[in-house]
């Protein structure tokens, strides 16, 4: 175990290690460019060199083996000249486009150059100039200008999504990264991650370009719903003290962008859970229905709790999108009365992958293991009900309500506006993942948290006290 | 780049084992060859065949000087204008050329017969200033010798 | 003093020299069976090492310590690469062994494989090269047909094969590392060190890069004897060197020079001096890369690598190109920095940026446009290039600019100031001015 010394202080590393490493390890922040944990050393961008002590010159920190009382500078005179030089020519043909570059406040190209004080570019020559905005794919924006050729873009589709689908073409200072001109990185299911990985605002999601500032946005952490992986994510909307009042208030409770928090595979999310605003943006359902008539909330529940009550058979259909809290309630509260079916909410669509080798799960859903854990069996599509039960209640979507017994009445609990909820006996609107707190079990066993991002509005119920709502009465008659 | 696998496959045999990556680029010369430059089809042929990303070839491609993916003149004509090419009179020779051919270097004759390009040196040094004509070496050149250069090659076209 | 040896040009060149026959004749392919047949592979390197040669190529490292480094009992293939890649301006004497002596370079390239326990071996030809490479692969294909490459050789189990691999434009492939890389069939790209590539080279396996006349020292030493190769030359650098010399000189071509004799003696007796009897202005010793020497210190010192160590410079890749008085050094440097823009990879910042800058600089001088700091930002650049880049080009551009500035900084002040050149931006070798 050899122990180096940075900046006089003694660190503990491991044999195989660079300097980097154990730097960033032990909160020493050497600034990086192209260098990235998850990435193989590319060396190129040249911001990370320090100074072994006795020596006058730097060397490159990403690449340096550790070795037994190793002593390295970080700070001294040398390397911080050194680093000013680094920033002028790394900038020297870096467009100033950080008034209109989304990537402004969180550019490690802005961070560097305030501290470690970057000096306005003493070149008397224009800039060289190149693409601005180019397509790389659908969904993904290039600007080459700000491009800094680090090429974290490239080693990350040969190395983490093995599309293989990113190179650098041209050489010298008209080098330009690109895609394969078959349009492999389109097909590349985990291109945005490039968006987080490029230091600078040279790769944009073309979704989000303009779309804000990042500084009005906050990022509250949640976990993908878009299949059973469960990818711990951060969800970015809008800063309550930044909330915008004269515009459409559907922009205050809006996902700007979705992130990767750390995850055991990696700070990796798929292009699916990029997306996450389109499984939120979705009309809502907002009214309570008795048998299709509009009803106060209180009243459906005061109409469900009868129909619970009068039941002889009565079947529930657990969603898997429910919530480990969610799901023990209703066990804890409900569950005894009913026989339970874990159903699958969503299927894949049309087009959409699979499964594949990296993180995309066939199923869809992110909390199916959470609800066999409490419910054991699972309902399929085509399973047909038996025809003595006289009650379904229907948690969440994908159940075709026509397919239920014809005679058993219907509840229904769902979040999402569907014709079909005018035909059940009861429904009842729900809350989303965004308006609460809770916790998702993955496929491997894992438990993940998410915290609400908005507060619930008024017109929907949060299950858990839905289901404590309904059980009320199977308590012995308490005084009012 | 069908009639050329059997070539392919030769070739490969003789490098060892696990050095694929390696043909891409004695493969683009030999493709280059016989088109007379890297046609875009023969990229994901050429990726297919060797089992190499598609993006591995396009990088290649125009990293390497020599390596084209359009045509250029029947004829042509790479001077040196580097140190020991340009002390012995080599701008001289390329604005003599230029204005002989009525092109720039970059360009190609209207009539496709002769292209123009300037380029690094050459390794001729001693024998300076030099041009290459489709690959071959033409060393101690003058104006004189140049436009006879030229001659020949017209005449060439025209049987 | 007594004529230079010759190790290398030891022979009449006719137009059948450089074949199989004629090479035997003179004594070729004994080498290799002397070092098979008594000689251990670690006794051929200990003579390597012994001999003193350093690298040719421009790096001058030890060959004996660069071979050092491979363990032969590693069990992992191990690889030999001649570097043919010769792209350094003003260089072409290995373009001269290619064409003239292919066979010295394939039997030492054998002595080579055999020290480093080599099966597969590479020479990696710059792809503009025309006759050389057709020598080389007529020579190749005789040296299979008699049984020297692709069979075990002289009763052991040693057998060697060997593949010309073509490049295909680009400077930096020159570089050991970028040549690896291109000889993996993908961009020419610099690796940074560590690992050395006699660690991780070719497909991350042990390889030994070596310059073309490095290796064809090789059959000499193993025939005479490293001692006797160390009795030519000087003591820190033994044996000859081939020297190309261009430009303003009367008599350029290849030339075997002997360290350690004095620099006029090369430039007015052997090469015949400049054209019109003109003053040298300044001389490039060993390929741009190399800071410029000028007329007077070429008349005190001696040409190797010691004194001119003296005056800022070295032997570098035996490139020598010859100035003379009359010649613009601004239009000079121009169009050395245009090159190393050309051909600058692009992978690492300092020299992306850097060489285009410099570059931009230096055409607005020549256009009359230059202001006069930007000789302290040439300096400047090159600074910081030096020593902070993946692979030497950055400090090489940066040593060609600031050799010349340092000894010609009053014609860039000049055509700063005055808006055009000392010297009417005049390159040929025309009158002094």
């Amino acid at each position: 175990m050899p122990r180096i010394f940075i900046d006089g202080k003694p660190y503990e590393a491991k044999s195989g290690q660079t300097v980097m490493e154990v730097a960033r390890a032990n909160g020493v922040d050497i600034p990086a460019f192209c260098w990235h944990p998850e990435l193989s050393i590319a060396g190129n961008c040249r911001v990370c060199a320090v100074q072994v002590e006795g020596r006058s010159w730097v060397e490159i920190s990403c690449n340096m083996p550790v070795t037994e009382d190793l002593k390295v500078l970080t700070d001294s005179d040398i390397v911080r000249d050194y680093r000013k030089s680094i920033l002028q020519l790394t900038t020297l043909n870096h467009p100033v486009d950080c008034g209109i570059c989304d990537k402004s406040g969180e550019c490690s190209l802005q961070d560097y150059h305030y501290e470690h004080n970057g000096t306005p570019s003493i070149s008397r020559d224009a800039k060289v100039h190149s693409t601005k905005f180019h397509k790389l794919s659908p969904r993904i924006t290039l600007d080459n200008e700000r491009c800094i050729l680090c090429t974290r873009c490239v080693r990350f589709t040969h190395e983490v999504s093995k599309s293989k689908s990113l190179g650098v073409v041209q050489r010298g200072d008209t080098s330009l990264i690109r895609g394969s001109e078959d349009g492999a990185f389109a097909r590349d299911d985990y291109s945005d991650n490039v968006v987080d990985l490029c230091p600078v605002g040279a790769l944009l999601s073309t979704a989000f370009l303009y779309r804000s500032r990042v500084w009005y946005l906050k990022p509250t952490p949640s976990v993908c719903p878009g299949c059973a992986r469960g990818c711990a994510v951060d969800l970015w909307h809008r800063k309550p003290e930044w909330k915008l009042h004269a515009l459409e208030a559907r922009k205050n409770v809006a996902i700007e962008r979705v992130t990767p928090r750390e995850n055991p595979h990696g700070p990796w999310i798929c292009n699916k859970g990029r997306d996450y605003a389109s499984f939120v943006e979705r009309p809502r359902a907002w009214q309570a229905m008795s048998a299709g008539t509009p009803v106060a909330t209180h009243t459906a529940i005061d109409a469900a709790r009868l129909l619970i009550e009068g039941a002889r058979n009565p079947f529930v259909l657990v969603s898997s999108w429910a919530s480990n809290e969610e799901l023990a309630a209703f066990r804890n509260l409900l569950a005894e009365r009913f026989t339970a079916l874990v159903k699958a909410d969503r299927l894949a669509q049309p087009g959409e992958p699979m499964e594949d080798a990296f993180l995309i799960r066939a199923d869809k859903n992110p909390n199916t293991r959470g609800a066999l854990a409490q419910f054991p069996n699972e309902w399929e599509i085509g399973m047909a009900l038996p025809a003595d039960c006289d009650l379904v209640l229907v948690w969440g979507e994908g159940f075709d309500l026509a397919s239920a017994p014809p005679k058993a009445r219907t509840i229904v609990l769902d979040a999402w506006d569907k014709p079909t909820h005018a035909t059940a006996d009861v429904f009842i609107p729900l809350s989303i993942q965004t308006e609460r707190a809770g916790t998702y079990t993955n496929f491997e066993g894992r438990v993940t948290a998410f915290e609400a991002c908005f507060p619930k509005p008024d017109a929907v119920v949060d299950a858990e006290s839905l289901f404590a709502s309904l059980a009320r009465s199977t308590l012995p008659a308490a005084a009012e | 780049m069908k009639h050329l696998v059997a070539e392919f496959d030769a070739l490969r045999a003789r490098f060892p084992e696990g050095f694929s990556s390696s043909m891409v680029l004695p493969c683009l010369r030999r493709i280059q060859e016989d088109r007379g430059y890297v046609a875009d089809e023969d990229i994901g042929d050429l990726a297919a065949y060797l089992g190499v990303p598609r993006i591995q070839i396009e990088e290649v491609l125009s990293f390497y000087g020599q390596f084209r993916r359009a045509p250029v003149g029947r004829c042509h004509i790479e001077a040196c204008r580097n140190v020991s090419c340009s002390l012995l009179g080599a701008e001289r020779l390329i604005d003599h050329l230029s204005r002989k051919l009525g092109i720039r270097p970059g360009e190609t004759t209207a009539d496709g017969e002769f292209s123009l390009a300037t380029a690094e040196c050459m390794a001729s040094c001693g024998t300076a200033p030099m041009v290459v004509v489709n690959g071959k070496y033409h060393e101690s050149m003058d104006a004189a010798k140049v436009d006879a250069l030229i001659e020949a090659n017209r005449v060439k076209a025209a049987e | 003093m007594n004529a230079p040896a010759r190790l290398l040009m030891n022979f009449e060149v006719t137009p059948a020299s450089h074949l199989l026959a004629e090479y035997q004749a003179r004594g070729g392919y004994q080498a290799i069976e002397k070092a098979i047949r008594t000689m251990t592979p670690k006794q051929v390197t200990d003579t390597v090492t012994t001999s003193g040669i350093q690298g040719r190529g421009g790096a001058n490292f030890s060959a004996g310590r660069k071979w050092g480094v491979i363990n032969l009992n590693d069990g992992q293939p191990h690889y030999l690469c001649a570097n043919a890649d010769e792209g350094e301006p003003g260089t072409f004497k290995d373009r001269w062994i290619l064409e003239n002596a292919p066979h010295l370079l394939l039997e030492s390239m054998l002595i080579a494989a055999y020290a480093l326990q080599v099966r597969h071996a590479f020479i990696y030809i710059r792809g503009e090269f025309d006759l050389p490479y057709r020598r080389i692969t007529a020579a190749l294909e005789e040296a299979y047909a008699a049984g020297f490459y692709g069979k075990p050789l002289f009763g052991s189990d040693f057998t060697c094969d060997l593949i010309v691999y073509r490049g295909a434009g680009s400077y930096i492939c020159g570089e050991a590392s970028g040549l690896l890389t291109s000889l993996e069939g993908k961009r020419g790209y610099p690796r940074n060190r560590p690992p050395r590539l006699t660690v991780r080279g070719l497909y991350q396996k042990p390889t030994v890069v070596n310059n073309v006349e490095t290796l064809s020292n090789l059959a000499g030493i193993i025939n005479n004897g490293p001692d006797a190769f160390k009795a030519t030359g000087t003591k820190k650098s033994p044996g000859t060197r081939l020297v190309s010399i261009s430009g303003h000189i009367n008599k350029p071509g290849v030339y075997e020079v002997e360290p350690g004799r004095p620099f006029r003696e090369f430039i007015f007796d052997t090469c015949g001096g400049v054209p019109g009897g003109r003053k040298v202005k300044c001389i490039i010793p060993g390929g741009i890369s190399t800071k410029v020497v000028t007329g007077e210190e070429v008349d005190r010192i001696r040409l190797d690598n010691e004194d001119l160590a003296t005056v800022g410079s070295g032997m570098g890749s035996g490139g020598m190109v010859v100035i003379a008085e009359g010649t613009c050094m601004v239009r000079l440097l121009q169009v050395l920095l245009r090159f190393y823009h050309h051909e600058s990879c692009g992978q690492c910042t300092p020299c992306r940026e850097g060489m285009g800058w410099m570059h931009r600089i230096i055409d607005r001088i020549v256009a009359g446009q230059g202001v006069p700091e930007d000789i302290e930002r040439l300096k400047q650049i090159s600074a910081w290039n030096d020593g902070n880049t993946i692979c030497g080009m950055g400090d090489a551009a940066g040593y060609a600019a600031l050799g010349i500035l340092a000894k010609f900084g009053h014609e860039f002040e000049h055509y700063i100031t005055h808006k055009r050149s000392l010297c009417d931006g005049n390159l040929e070798c025309r009158a002094s001015s």
